[in-house]
């Protein structure tokens, strides 16, 4: 627990982590004064910025780019360790390193979750100014099932957070660096994203003749639809209000999605594989 | 019977490991890819004392280190703390260790009051009253606020010493501490790390190239050269064993001096000095109480000593042992030694 404590004391005496809640919560405030002014909130044809549907705008922050600056902060905030050489200090002390790290990504874990649960306030109310700014009603974010819609997307999207954090966060102990651990978890996340587009282009060609009376015969799930980033992108598409949200596009009209319970397991894997590399990785090395 | 138990009567006359000794390593061998950092160190620290670990840069007392910490695999060879075996996975032992590795690396962001606190966090569980006393202890309570990173290194220095001494540790082990601390800090560490040993009873192992440092603290020292410790043993001892003669004659007696000279100690080597202001200096390896016998021999050779000056000093000792460059005061300054005959002394810069 006091190591928990410790982690948690640095991170919030760091300035990349107000830096990093920061961009995102400018860009969702800004994006959502430019639809708001547009007119991009009315998808339910209603004339109002209706929830649970309007969630998906805060999803899209919140998970979506959120998603990335969790990979690259969470790279950050543990290579750092290795940059600046404290983590020698610990290690040399007679700490566990498996404690070490753990610790580290609880500490993580409860960042993240504030985060989103500020995020998510800011969102819900940056979306009522945006009604009362551009005259469109806003229904209450509580309204009929709004409550546990607010929590199912919470819910789902959180463990998506953590395993894209962890992706970050073991790839910086295995490369000891935050800089490198950044880097990679953010090829990591777009090169994903354009290797999905790339084999449902493909997955798509080999579809063309499935058009049948019934319109357009889905494929799959395929392969590459479990891949880390992708199958976040199921489960939070399985939140209320997000089915056309992220990692939507091309495929979704073409492949399955994969059900929830599936990817839900798949996250949760890659979350625990992740974090099992940097556990085995900071046990096996010798710090220089 | 395990192979390593095996193998173990083959390691020529390793010294005994016994509960005296604070640190002891027997054959231990590191290597770095090809390198060899260290090539069967054998190391007795003794409890209670200030040990003075030598050696010139790269000769593997930082990787020695590094070991005695878990920070690195030993290849072969084994590590005993305060008397029992010490493993990579043994980590509670180190709860008794405090230790400055290298540079002290800290949290730039936090204060140094803060890094205290998140490094007690780690290790043995640490009273955080102690941390505004080492603070206090190390001189850095009025700075104990500020970021780190607005610190001088010596300030960095300072935080480093008391980071090994919050967990009041049993044995500290530290690493070139005295780097980057002015005249005040390093009287003030003395200080500090005389009543860690004298007054608590504590042991400290200090590595470092500031031999005048170490002279005036230590009262065990172990010289290390390319991986090995060439000589270990009480201080006043080495020094008495390894005393020296300066001895000044007219250049042009010089080559008759020097085989006079060269008898009172054959096996140790002789140097002189025929050009520039120290012109017609030896530096004779024999013991101090031995200049009056230099004396008489020179004079009834007809030599006349303009200078004589007993002593014996770490450096001698080192540079000998090491054959370091940094005899800059023994040298010759020029190609004339030769015929003196000896060891000729390494080139000016080797091995720095």
């Amino acid at each position: 627990m006091r190591l928990v404590r410790a982690e948690l004391l640095k991170m919030r005496r760091r300035t990349a982590t107000y830096v990093t809640f920061a961009v995102a919560l400018v860009l969702m405030v800004g994006l959502f004064l430019i639809a708001g002014a547009a007119g991009a909130f009315d998808i339910s044809g209603l004339g109002l910025i209706e929830f649970p549907a309007s969630y998906a705008f805060i999803n899209e922050f919140c998970f979506g780019l959120g998603g990335l600056l969790a990979v690259v902060y969470a790279a950050v905030y543990v290579g750092a360790d290795w940059n600046w050489g404290v983590v020698r200090n610990v290690v040399a002390r007679g700490e566990s390193r498996t404690n070490y790290l753990l610790a580290k990504g609880v500490a993580l874990a409860i960042v993240l979750a504030i985060a989103v649960v500020v995020m998510y306030a800011v969102g819900i109310a940056t979306l009522y100014v945006v009604g009362w700014l551009f005259n469109v009603p806003v229904a209450s974010p509580l309204r009929a099932n709004g409550l546990s819609d607010l929590l199912t997307n919470m819910l789902l999207g959180y463990p998506v957070l953590l395993e894209r954090a962890a992706l970050g966060f073991g790839v910086a102990v295995l490369l000891r660096s935050q800089i490198a651990g950044a880097v990679v978890g953010i090829v990591l996340f777009l090169g994903e994203s354009i290797v999905r587009l790339i084999l449902t282009g493909l997955a798509l060609g080999g579809s063309v003749s499935s058009f049948g009376d019934n319109g357009f015969v889905q494929k799959g799930p395929e392969w590459f639809q479990y891949l880390p980033i992708s199958v976040g992108d199921y489960v939070i598409n399985s939140a209320p209000g997000n089915s056309l949200s992220i990692g939507g596009g091309l495929e979704q009209f073409v492949l399955r999605p994969v059900p929830l319970p599936e990817a839900l397991i798949a996250v949760f894997i890659y979350l625990a594989l992740a974090t099992l590399v940097g556990v085995v990785a900071i046990n096996r090395q010798e710090i220089a | 019977m395990t192979p390593d138990t095996v193998a173990q009567p083959a390691v020529p006359a390793q010294p005994p490991v016994n509960a005296d000794l604070a640190v002891a390593t027997r054959g231990l061998v590191k290597s770095y890819g090809r390198h060899k950092a260290l090539v069967g160190l054998d190391m007795s620290v003794p409890s209670g004392k200030v040990y003075g670990f030598l050696g010139p840069n790269g000769s593997g007392k930082t990787t020695a280190l590094r070991l005695l910490t878990g920070l690195l695999r030993p290849n072969a060879g084994t590590i005993a703390l305060f008397g029992t075996a010490y493993t990579w996975h043994d980590r509670k032992r180190l709860f008794r260790v405090g230790s400055l590795i290298e540079t002290p690396s800290f949290y730039p962001y936090m204060s140094g009051y803060e890094n205290l606190l998140v490094l007690s966090a780690a290790g043995p569980p640490t009273d955080k009253g102690r941390i505004s006393q080492v603070l206090d202890y190390v001189g850095m309570g009025g700075r104990a606020k500020d970021a780190v990173q607005t610190y001088s290194l010596g300030m960095k220095q300072r935080l480093g010493i008391a980071a090994a001494m919050v967990s009041n540790p049993d044995l500290l082990l530290l690493d070139e501490p005295a780097n980057g601390l002015d005249p005040g800090g390093m009287v003030a560490m003395r200080e500090t790390l005389r009543y860690f040993t004298r007054q608590l009873g504590k042991t400290v192992v200090i590595s470092s190239h500031l031999l005048h440092e170490v002279e005036q603290l230590a009262d065990v020292v172990g010289i290390i050269d390319s991986g090995r410790l060439l000589r270990e043993g009480d201080l006043q001892q080495l020094l008495d064993d390894a005393g020296r003669v300066k001895v000044r004659v007219a250049v042009a007696d010089m080559t008759r001096a020097a085989e006079i000279l060269r008898r009172f100690a054959p096996d140790r080597p002789l140097y002189g000095i025929d050009s520039g202001e120290q012109a017609g200096q030896f530096t004779v390896g024999v013991a101090p109480a031995r200049s009056a016998e230099i004396n008489k021999a020179l004079a009834d050779a007809g030599i006349f000593a303009m200078g004589l000056e007993p002593g014996s000093d770490l450096e001698s000792l080192f540079l000998e042992l090491t054959g370091s460059g940094g005899a800059v005061h023994d040298r010759p300054t020029s190609t004339s030694l030769a015929p003196l005959g000896g060891p000729l002394p390494p080139s000016p810069g080797a091995g720095q």
